[in-house]
């Protein structure tokens, strides 16, 4: 499990993400994104379905990236498992075995950041729910 | 007086208004509504600052405004209210919200409360059976092709009405009679139409709700009456807006709008903030875009209306059929406006993010209906207390851009609220206070317990205080449907 931690926001969830690069904090916001989509529900890596690594800095593209991925749910209703190597692996929505969480209407901007630090790299993100 | 809220100075100027002196490198000052335990509230939160980087923007006339429901969002604070000049200003989608055009309407049946009490579980069963509601609603028999999409975007609730989803005379009691002629459903991405096209007619989830109550105080009797709001009449409130298409919409602007800002050199305090000159290409592209993205969501209140409205005759037969839209306003727009500055008529566009347009008497954008009287303002506050009809003054038209509050504003995060809810049965507390609750997910209900949210009576009692709304009446939830 790549590691994630949902921390308080009045209206809204924030998470922190820590990962030793961009490619892991693509993975633990995923991990996060998930979380919120589908509670606990098993989700299988069946498929993967590309997403462009897109933005002129860190922040653009981690954003853009949970984006894509909360798209696929929202509209095609691929449920996302892991980050793939060339976009995200998961499978179709199935409610026999998935549970429908929680209406996640966007990756912001607002407060969205990416340091380095000795580790490697955390961000902060908010998702508009 | 003096005091801080977070980092920033405010200054107290009366009982309801503090000033947010300019500084650094804003264009103008702050003015927020509040007493003197909202503006405490405020503490630690960012929404102060973020009426100071409001004022940051390019063109921006009067002051950065936030309503006593002021809270924390995206670029804008929640409760903010900003007019920008149409030459030298600029359009933000984080002016508008990634909801486009969430707002509320407001049903007024014949019905009295005593009469409905002893049917109130058939009603909130058929309401929640007839309109879909929670994560991923969607209706089986409503599925637009692209053309028909198009056609709801570009004309809005008209478009439902000649669908068969209610009567002409619905569009008359609504902000801009339900559709927005600025509407270009080419600027809206095949994205958008794709998140779109099975949700018209669904509440969603969150904070959106359908919601029973009755008139329970009357503060103008004679306006209430106008209204249709009897004592003890049965009220269904609506609380929705462009579903996913609408966030799509925000999602696909703020690219183009970082871009933008770049492209026409605005310093952003926050790239949640990006803009673009409203005379620009990417400015008129996002307002073809908005102005789709709230007609789709006014088809979607007069769509559930409409499901209400027959909800309502399968309880209770032809008393049903008479159920007539009180008023429908938009809480999160952007929308170009005359308004008088400095004593001169302006054309400004106005951003309304969690805040209600608020017009007094007279204004000829009105309908005839209401013309007298001035527009209704519906300001619902939570599930277990009670919400609020007002009307627009010209107070708020000299002081606001014609602008009131939107709701209570919640004060605790989800996460605390779902602490606070864990070791209780909320549903039987409130169906102990003689409300009925129907939601998909325990989660949805402990998030939305009555006390994540600030008490909406003090909210309204500052707008009416300061003239800026005047209070109607009062009206208390019977049964409430929560995505």
């Amino acid at each position: 499990m790549t590691p994630y931690r949902f921390v308080p926001h009045t209206a809204d969830i924030a998470v922190e993400l820590v990962a030793p690069d961009e490619g892991g904090l693509r993975a633990a916001g995923l991990d996060a994104l998930r979380e919120l989509l589908v509670g606990a529900s098993p989700v299988r890596a069946l498929e993967e379905r590309p997403i462009e690594a897109r933005g002129k800095d860190p922040v653009e593209r981690l954003v853009r990236y949970l984006e894509e991925a909360l798209y696929l749910y929202d509209a095609e209703r691929f449920v996302p498992a892991r980050a793939g190597p060339a976009g995200v692996l998961g499978e179709p929505f199935d409610p026999a075995r998935h549970t429908a969480a929680r209406e996640v209407k966007a990756v912001t901007y607002h407060g969205a950041a990416v340091h380095r630090n000795d580790r490697g790299l955390s961000a902060t993100l908010i998702f508009d729910v | 007086m003096s005091a801080s809220s977070g980092t920033v100075r405010v200054e107290r100027v009366d009982g309801y208004r503090w000033r947010v002196p300019r500084h650094g490198g804003m264009r103008t000052e702050g003015l927020i509504f509040a007493d003197q335990e909202l503006m405490q509230d405020l503490e630690g939160d960012q929404a102060v600052q973020q009426v100071v980087n409001v004022a940051h923007l390019p063109g921006i006339v009067g002051p950065a405004i936030a309503m006593p429901d002021i809270h924390w969002g995206y670029g804008f604070p929640i409760g903010g209210v900003a007019a920008f000049d149409e030459d030298e200003g600029v359009v933000s989608p984080g002016g508008v919200g990634y909801d486009i055009n969430c707002g509320v309407r407001l049903l007024a049946t014949p019905l009295a409360i005593a009469d409905v009490r002893p049917r109130l579980r058939d009603l909130v069963d058929a309401l929640y059976a007839t309109i879909p509601s929670g994560v991923g609603a969607s209706r089986s028999d409503l599925r637009l092709g692209r053309r028909e999409l198009d056609a709801a975007l570009r004309a809005g609730a008209a478009w439902a009405v000649t669908q068969g989803y209610g009567r002409d005379a619905d569009l008359e009691a609504m902000e801009g009679h339900g559709t927005l002629p600025a509407a270009d459903p080419a600027c809206v991405s095949e994205r958008a139409k794709e998140r779109g096209k099975n949700q018209l007619g669904t509440v969603g989830s969150g904070n959106h709700f359908v919601e029973v109550g009755y008139v329970a105080e009357r503060y103008d009797g004679p306006a209430a009456d106008r209204l249709g709001l009897g004592a003890g009449t049965v009220t269904v409130f609506i609380h929705s807006g462009s579903r996913g298409l609408g966030y799509q919409v925000c999602d696909d602007s703020l690219e183009t709008m970082i871009a933008a800002a770049d492209k026409y050199r605005i310093a952003l305090p926050d790239r949640q903030l990006c803009c673009a000159p409203i005379s620009s290409s990417e400015g008129k592209h996002y307002w073809g875009a908005m102005n789709a993205a709230a007609n789709y969501a006014f088809a979607n209140r007069q769509v559930m209306a409409h499901y209400a409205r027959r909800a309502l005759t399968r309880v209770f037969g032809e008393a049903g059929e008479q159920t007539h839209v009180v008023y429908d306003v938009c809480h999160n727009i952007a929308k170009h406006e005359t308004h008088d500055v400095q004593g001169k008529p302006r054309r400004l566009c106005v951003h309304r993010k969690g805040a209600t347009r608020a017009f007094p008497p007279g204004h000829p954008e009105l309908s005839p209906r209401f013309r007298d009287l001035g527009q209704p303002v519906l300001i619902p506050g939570d599930m277990g207390r009670y919400s609020y009809v007002l009307l627009g003054t010209d107070g708020a038209f000299r002081e606001t851009f014609g602008s009131s509050c939107h709701g209570a504003g919640r004060r605790l995060s989800r996460h605390k609220a779902k602490l606070v809810a864990r070791s209780r049965n909320v549903l039987r507390e409130l169906e102990a206070q003689g409300i009925l609750v129907r939601a998909a997910n325990r989660a949805t209900v402990d998030e939305e317990i009555p006390e994540a949210y600030k008490d909406v009576a003090r909210v309204v009692d500052v707008v009416h205080g300061a003239g800026i709304g005047r209070k109607v009446a009062q009206i208390r939830p019977v049964g409430v449907i929560k995505g």
